[in-house]
């Protein structure tokens, strides 16, 4: 719908400047937002695009100008105040709980935050889940009840839109790409969301490089073109090439260039057919002494072609399987500075040797001389802005960062020098000092490759491969590489390898199901128990055995709610020896105080959690440390074993219940109470995302701090349960006497399904494994087993449910690919 | 305030030498004499801590989280081994203290490398194994040390016990290997950043492995000795020393998350630990309130020294 004249700009950016540096971002954008208009914003890479939309959701602020809601300027413009002005966008890298369910992510921003829900909400949540995907994406088939992770890149792109979609007072709603991983059809879906949205007076900025959806969807399109308006069309009547023509492409520019062509340096990398990892049967050659760019939109498969040529560096001269064929040393110069570049521990002298050490080594050590006058070479070379040498890498701005990340590259005496996109983030002066240092390489008689994100920096290449969608759509030759040809040559179309989804067999889904490993394991353990012991089966086998696991279940659930967490208790062997001493001594003395002090136990793991969390210790020190706290505490109040177990708790346990045995029904109670609380409670979608991805639960509405102290005090009253339990099997107390917990319990969660890395509960699988445990033990002593082996198997069996998981995910992984 | 967090955090060992005065004045406090004695033996006992505590140092600094919870079972093996090889020949019982130190080692390495499984589970997992291995040991070996070893292990020279100074000689050595070869840098590039690292060139699986086997190294080496030193092997030998080593490494300014150690701080580390129980064994007080101060005292100095370099990452 497009604006009428008069009417009123819901929201304007006026002479918007953006300076980072002395790079000039934005400079005087002016963009008014309609309501109900559909914008679609268009431009090459480094336009600025992004940038803009990070002033509109208030993640930057602007250097210059104003913005007005309605006429009136807002000042201090934040993401605070974005969301109330209605403006939400979908995020190229998604912001969802991937380990949570389709409609828990939705739930997390729309549940209430009290603690009683009225019963049937996880229905409700469902249904209108379900019900919000099918407005808007017909026949999409994703099951709300499956885990992000499970879903395919476009259906998580769905779910991410749709979330979005979700928020409240809707005025604006910015779509990043939204396409890049969706089928037609739901492209087309989307486009009619759009256009429904546009209807009822939403406003849509649609940021897309592909020209004919812009042009299908868009009311009016602006063009940014170097960090400005570049002009703006209607979108009915405007053709591809026009738009082409208005980003700087299309027309045969000349640029004034010397380049002498080189075509007949030796060959030092060579491709062909190279169809993996999403590319299309790519096909190059990288001659020494050239600078071979490579360009095209983000996205389009350069990342991982660049990943896939220096990983073949480790068959120098021969050709891989998928094709690439490469000739001598690669050195690796990553423009992500922060993730893949920089070692922030380290100053700049380091940071630029580490790619080649043995330059600067004397016999067998490395020779500090050396060292420092190869760095310094370096340094004065690439006129670093810092205090010396010996500065702290942090401690300089990203260009400079950058210099030592191309020195380490250069002095790594490397003949193929790959460069990932290193001008980012870098102003223009340092830039110049980039450029004539790869023009210096080339003269060395190296091989350069370099990627850029930025069209015209691909200008100084003396040859250029652009790529669309994972395959070379031009090879550019000297005077040929202009920006325009670049242009016209990403938005080339090219002919779309099918993907195929996959169904899984029913036995592979089996499989993968968490579960399966410790039910098969308990029951292939008690098969073997009761084929040795048939009395095992009997009321009063049963009951014996179940009874004397419950401590082990209980310690092992509480570990699961650390690990769910991410983190991990290495000191809950002696924290079940305090609860034992403080249930055995004084809860059997005094109940009162007894049930104080287990209530001040469970409140003192709530506060271990505030500390890991405020001042960000790693959890495992923390614990090792407070194991001492818990220990000395129990040898104060119980100095030898002794004590005795309440009479009513021994009493409890041994209540007589029919048919079913009465532990059996308390380990199941627990395990059915812990799986409640994760998989069915409304806390339980926040306890265990702050597992997978915690600045989400905090996005949406809930505090991180808590979520941790609740882990961990739950954790703190299983191992209450786990001490009372283990209390009642022994009679007494004895501080010292549960320190096995620890490793049995780490075992246990891990066996029963759980990840070492977070975000993964399954208490069902913990109970079932713990039992599964406890039965090994007893199977090896009826088989007459020395009862030494038993730890040998308990580790082999780690190591082996393990192995087990890996083999399964990586055919996993593989079968994504 | 900003100047002393900076000399502080270039200087990990500045709070173990802080806590080993404090410790030391509160010994002299508490025996009323004041003893040159109690440093020489502190120094001679907290060899094993300290071994182990370096050996842990290198495992963490490998990053990725990893930690090693097998030393003790490796040092408790080792000790048996040594003890019954030696029964032939000395040197050749250490050598293969040290080999199956380094053996045992390797089989963790190898499963946290090429499984993929977390180093800590791994050694969890393994820790089991050796401990059975232990026990089969235990019953067909000899756990009564080589005489000879023995009084050598008690010289003194210089009136510096033989343990410490090997112990003296293997930590300069190591702060050679870690601080001025390629290696060592490589180590703590990995440490730091394993994707960048692997982009720099450096062979990263070589290299965590290569940690684990100095590891192994090192606790083979606390074995060989703790069993002359304590009189021969015993099955739990090396659980005495898994707290104060893991300690020791921590606060000794290893970053729990990688990529920084300090030899020296380690060191003094584990001689602090050390200074703790003697301090506590000299104050005559309760088991129980010798844990809970030393309990209290741990986490206060990991509050102080370790969150520090926690938040910088």
């Amino acid at each position: 719908m497009e604006h009428k004249e008069n009417q009123q700009p819901y929201l304007q950016l006026k002479a918007i400047d953006k300076f980072f540096g002395i790079t000039k971002a934005l400079q005087g954008v002016n963009l008014d937002v309609y309501a109900g208009e559909v914008i679609g914003l268009i431009g090459p890479n480094g336009a600025g695009k992004s940038t803009m939309m990070k002033i509109l959701t208030g993640v930057l602020q602007p250097t210059n100008g104003t913005l007005t809601v309605e006429g009136k300027e807002v000042e201090h413009y934040s993401t605070r105040l974005a969301k109330e002005t209605g403006i939400a966008c979908a995020y190229q890298d998604l912001s969802l709980c991937t380990n949570l369910s389709v409609y828990e992510n939705f739930a997390l921003l729309n549940v209430g935050h009290g603690l009683v829900e009225k019963p049937g909400w996880r229905k409700d949540a469902k249904k209108h889940a379900k019900e919000l995907l099918e407005k808007y994406f017909p026949g999409n088939g994703i099951d709300v009840g499956k885990t992000v992770d499970k879903l395919s890149l476009a259906d998580q792109q769905i779910v991410e839109i749709c979330k979005t979609l979700m928020t409240d007072n809707l005025k604006i709603l910015i779509l990043d790409e939204p396409t890049s991983a969706l089928s037609s059809d739901k492209a087309n879906q989307l486009h009619k969301v759009v256009k429904e949205l546009s209807d009822k007076g939403v406003a849509v900025i649609y940021i897309s490089h592909k020209l004919d959806e812009i042009g299908k969807v868009a009311d009016r399109i602006v063009v940014l073109r170097n960090g400005q308006t570049h002009g703006e069309v209607r979108a009915a009547g405007v053709s591809q090439d026009q738009l082409v023509e208005m980003m700087g492409g299309g027309k045969k520019e000349k640029a004034l260039k010397g380049t002498e062509k080189k075509t007949d340096g030796e060959v030092m990398v060579e491709i062909k057919n190279l169809s993996a990892n999403g590319l299309n049967n790519v096909n190059m050659t990288i001659r020494k002494g050239e600078i071979l760019g490579i360009s095209g939109l983000a996205g389009s498969g350069q990342q991982e072609l660049l990943q896939l040529i220096y990983s073949a560096r480790k068959h120098i001269g021969t050709m891989n399987k998928n094709g690439i064929q490469v000739n001598s040393s690669i050195a690796y110069v990553s423009g992500d500075r922060t993730k893949e570049g920089v070692f922030p521990l380290w100053d700049i002298r380091n940071n630029i040797l580490v790619a080649n050490f043995d330059r600067v080594k004397g016999k067998l050590l490395l020779d500090k001389k050396k060292c420092d006058e190869s760095a310094q070479h370096w340094y004065d070379k690439l006129k670093f802005r810092a205090e010396g040498i010996g500065s702290n890498i942090m401690s300089l701005s990203g260009g400079n960062q950058q210099k030592a990340l191309i020195a380490r590259g250069i002095a790594s005496e490397a003949d193929i020098i790959i460069l990932n996109d290193p001008t980012a983030g870098v102003d223009i002066g340092t830039k110049q000092d980039i450029y004539a240092l790869l023009e210096e390489i080339k003269q060395m008689g190296k091989a350069v490759i370099l990627y850029s994100t930025e069209d015209a920096e691909i200008e100084i290449c003396d040859r250029a491969y652009i790529m669309h969608d994972g395959a070379v759509t031009a090879e550019l030759i000297g005077d040929d590489i202009t920006v325009s040809n670049i242009v016209t040559a990403s938005f080339k179309t090219v002919e779309k390898k099918k993907k195929e989804e996959e169904k899984k067999s029913f036995l592979a889904q089996a499989f993968s199901s968490r579960l399966m490993l410790p039910i098969l394991t308990l029951i292939v353990i008690f098969a073997a128990n009761v084929m040795n012991n048939p009395n095992m089966l009997s009321y009063i086998g049963l009951r014996m055995k179940i009874s004397s696991t419950l401590p082990l279940i209980f310690a092992a659930l509480g570990q699961m709610f650390i690990i769910l967490s991410g983190d991990c208790d290495m000191g809950n062997g002696y924290s079940i020896g305090l609860v034992n001493v403080l249930v055995g001594i004084i809860l059997t003395g005094n109940p009162l105080v007894g049930v104080v002090s287990l209530i001040i136990f469970i409140a003192a793991y709530m506060g271990m959690a505030a500390l890991i969390h405020l001042r960000s210790i790693p959890a495992i020190v923390v614990t090792l440390g407070a194991q001492f706290v818990w220990y000395g505490i129990a040898l104060i109040i119980c100095p030898t074993p002794g004590g005795s177990c309440p009479e009513w708790l021994s009493n409890f346990l041994r209540i007589e219940t029919p048919v079913i045995p009465f532990p059996i029904i308390i380990a199941a109670v627990a395990g059915i109470f812990c799986w409640y609380l994760l998989a069915r409670s409304r806390y339980g979608m926040v306890m265990r995302g702050i597992g997978n991805n915690p600045s989400s639960i905090e996005r949406s509405g809930w505090s991180y701090l808590l979520a941790k102290a609740v882990n961990y005090g739950m954790a703190g009253l299983m191992i209450v349960f786990a001490g009372m339990a283990y209390t009642s099997t022994c009679n007494g107390a004895d501080a010292n006497s549960s320190v096995n917990f620890c490793m049995m319990s780490i075992a246990t969660v891990i066996l029963g399904g759980c990840e070492m890395a977070g975000g993964v509960g399954e208490p069902i699988g913990v109970v079932v494994a713990a039992i599964a445990m406890n039965l090994i033990n007893s199977l090896l002593t009826a088989l007459k087993i020395d009862s030494n082996y038993q730890t040998a198997i308990i580790g082999l069996i780690l190591i082996a449910v393990l192995a087990f998981k890996f083999v399964i995910h990586r055919k996993e992984a593989a079968g994504n690919e | 305030m900003s100047k002393i967090k900076e000399i502080t955090q270039k200087n990990a060992f500045i709070w173990p030498v802080l806590g080993c005065i404090i410790l030391y004045i509160a010994i002299t406090a508490v025996t009323g004499s004041f003893s040159i004695a109690v440093l020489s033996s502190c120094a001679k006992l907290c060899v094993f801590a300290m071994l182990l505590a370096l050996g842990q140092m290198i495992v963490v600094t490998s990053g990725d989280g990893a930690i090693d919870l097998s030393q003790r079972y490796i040092l408790t093996l080792t000790a048996y081994i040594s003890c019954t090889v030696m029964e032939t020949n000395i040197v050749l019982g250490l050598i293969a203290a040290i080999l199956v130190g380094v053996i045992c080692a390797l089989i963790s390495s190898l499963i946290n490398v090429y499984l993929r499984v977390p180093a800590m589970i791994t050694t969890l997992a393994t820790g089991y194994l050796f401990y059975t291995v232990i026990l089969l040991v235990s019953g067909k070996g000899s756990s009564i040390p080589a005489p000879k070893f023995v009084s050598f292990v008690n010289t003194n020279i210089f009136g510096l016990n033989m343990m410490t100074l090997v112990c003296i000689i293997v930590a300069i050595v190591l702060w050679f290997v870690l601080y001025r070869t390629k290696y060592g840098h490589q180590l703590h590039a990995v440490g730091q950043k394993r994707e960048a690292a692997r982009l720099a060139g450096i062979n990263v699986k070589k290299t965590v492995i290569v940690a684990f086997l100095m590891n192994g190294a090192l606790c083979g080496l606390a074995g060989a000795l703790c069993g002359a030193y304590c009189g021969g092997a015993n099955q739990d030998l090396g659980t005495t020393y898994f707290l104060p080593s893991v300690a020791a490494a921590f606060v000794g300014g290893t970053n729990a998350a990688g990529g920084k150690s300090s030899v020296v701080g380690v060191s003094i580390g584990a001689l602090m630990m050390t200074f703790m129980s003697t301090f506590l064994n000299a104050a005559k007080l309760d088991v129980g309130i010798q844990r809970l101060i030393q309990g209290a005292f741990l986490v206060f100095l990991l509050v102080v020294a370790v969150s520090d370099a926690g938040k910088k990452k």
